[in-house]
């Protein structure tokens, strides 16, 4: 095995580790599995190239690439309305769907089912507006540079790895430090008692949309950026995003992200000594032995 | 404090009707008036519906039928939230303080509707009636005794300064000299000008302190009068005591 399976497995980690901040966000104030989340990530994905294209157009041809990354200026621009119009669009699933089913006080069950008719629509509608055929941000081919210690990773591949450090921290400090933070915890252990703490909970659960979807779009613009674009992409990375949500204990932030390289790094482990066709295997064996051994996670607080 | 005569109504409720389920209202056409700085205590066997009323007044069962009016404002169809701002606040029975937070955290949650300059004052204040939790305000609420849960709770309501504070049978499970200090608490709470209603089972602990009384039998009131009087009433010896009525005795 060698040092640079460490580095595949981060990078790959980083992405399902954004992608499980808004699967743990979701599930532990809105208690439900979202199995929509992964569409989150195709959408943002698309989205942010629909808007880079667009951009692209009205400036007169591609833009030239920023430094040693393969992208122009058109790309940061689109991934942040990308941002905007995910939120939009996970906030117009709960207006029409989940809210509707949570204000009639359904059973948890049913907005699981819900979820999975909410993803199977939206994968549709991609596949119906983009087609199945694989699409790139770039046509760029990236050389990765030796980093020393037998690592090697490709300029885009580094400053995806450090914006999500630096995302994850961001949002730490905000779930921690500040009131918006303060009520989405209180929401997440006690709805009715934060309602009667003075706390807006239809606010917070926009906010849990609007930070889930945000970085799912992220996750899906570093999967696009790093891999290619497809419909299935969201639910490809499905599992993993549930593996490294249970793995690191449902509403904590840092945990999913710490869980998320563990398993990046397992699969990517897993590609080199086992073989490529047991990846997808490995996040499913790591939520079942997470589920029997320590049903909290690491950093989950027991029920 | 023992309201004047002609003190103003600040809360009442007409016809309510509630319930969790539309078909299967618990509450079934309560009518009830609270003056100011009056400490009414709701009394009643168990599944009469005190539990289901407060939660109904604060906001969380549906109403059915009637209305909920507090100093001139429908509070009706009001979310929680907006009816603690308008300065209602509810201690529920149970899960009432955050316990995954800690003392500090869970007053700084409650603060957090004040205005940014006045949130730490108010803090300090309430740390001031509450010198344990000063002492305390870096542990987390799960860590805390009963009584000391019971102190938070009462706290983080008092944090916006209601006009009405409704609390749900604070004593139980705690043991008699801590449901003492928890009744001295919320006397001293009351006589600062709170309208405190009290629900209870602890009946001739809060009849001591409590100036008025409404029995619920069956999510409706069944008797009401003045909290020292009402201790002897032969209704009252029926439901709690296990004593005969004269008047069911007669029926066939």
């Amino acid at each position: 095995m060698t040092p640079q399976v460490l580095m595949d497995g981060l990078i790959a980690g980083a992405m399902i580790g954004l992608g499980a901040i808004g699967i743990t966000l979701t599930y532990s104030i809105l208690r439900f599995s979202n199995f929509a989340h992964g569409e989150f990530l195709s959408w943002g994905a698309y989205l942010a190239l629909a808007i880079a294209s667009g951009l692209g157009y009205l400036a007169g041809g591609p833009a030239s690439p920023i430094g040693p990354f393969s992208f122009g200026w058109t790309l940061p621009v689109a991934t942040l309305l990308g941002i905007a119009l995910t939120a939009g669009l996970a906030l117009l699933v709960d207006a029409l769907l989940f809210g509707p089913l949570r204000n009639r006080g359904s059973a948890v069950i049913i907005l699981v089912m819900a979820s999975f008719g909410a993803a199977l629509t939206l994968r549709s509608l991609l596949e119906f507006i983009f087609t199945s055929k694989p699409v790139y941000f770039t046509n760029a081919l990236q050389i990765a540079r030796p980093l020393g210690g037998g690592l090697r990773a490709t300029p885009d591949q580094l400053l995806m790895l450090g914006l999500a450090v630096v995302l994850v921290l961001a949002i730490h400090l905000l779930l921690t430090r500040t009131a918006i933070g303060r009520s989405m915890r209180a929401v997440s252990e006690n709805r009715q008692l934060a309602g009667v703490a003075g706390i807006d909970v239809r606010m917070v659960i926009r906010t849990v949309w609007i930070f889930g979807a945000g970085l799912a779009c992220v996750a899906g613009v570093m999967s696009g950026l790093l891999v290619q674009i497809r419909p299935q992409m969201g639910l490809d990375l499905l599992l993993p995003l549930f593996a490294a949500a249970i793995l690191g204990g449902i509403g904590s932030v840092p945990g999913a992200m710490i869980a998320g390289l563990i398993v990046g790094v397992a699969e990517a482990m897993t590609v080199q000594l086992i073989g490529a066709e047991w990846r997808a295997a490995v996040a499913f064996v790591i939520l079942v032995a997470i589920l029997l051994l320590r049903p909290r996670g690491l950093f989950g607080r027991p029920e | 404090m023992k309201p004047a005569a002609d003190a103003p109504v600040v809360l009442s409720t007409h016809g309510l009707v509630s319930g969790y389920e539309r078909d299967l209202p618990i509450i079934r056409g309560v009518d009830m008036k609270v003056t100011k700085g009056e400490f009414l205590l709701l009394l009643g066997p168990n599944g009469a519906g005190k539990s289901t009323l407060v939660k109904t007044i604060a906001g969380l069962v549906p109403v059915h039928a009637g209305t909920i009016v507090q100093e001139g404002v429908d509070l009706t169809s009001m979310p929680p939230h907006l009816r603690v701002r308008h300065g209602l606040a509810f201690v529920p029975q149970t899960e009432n303080v955050f316990t995954t937070m800690t003392i500090h955290e869970n007053l700084l949650v409650a603060a957090q509707i004040l205005p940014k300059a006045s949130r730490a004052g108010r803090i300090a204040d309430l740390y001031a009636m509450f010198p344990d939790l000063l002492r305390l305000k870096t542990l987390r609420a799960g860590q805390l005794s009963g009584g000391q849960r019971q102190m938070l709770a009462v706290a983080r309501a008092l944090i916006v300064e209601p006009s009405v504070l409704i609390l749900d049978e604070p004593s139980a499970g705690l043991a008699p000299r801590i449901v003492r200090e928890v009744f001295d608490n919320l006397k001293a709470v009351n006589a600062t000008g709170v309208t405190t209603i009290l629900v209870e089972q602890n009946v001739k602990a809060a009849l001591a302190i409590a100036d008025r009384a409404i029995v619920l039998v069956e999510g409706q009131v069944r008797l009401e009068g003045d909290a020292h009087s009402l201790g002897d009433d032969a209704v009252m010896a029926e439901l709690y005591l296990g004593a005969r009525h004269p008047s069911a005795e007669a029926r066939p």
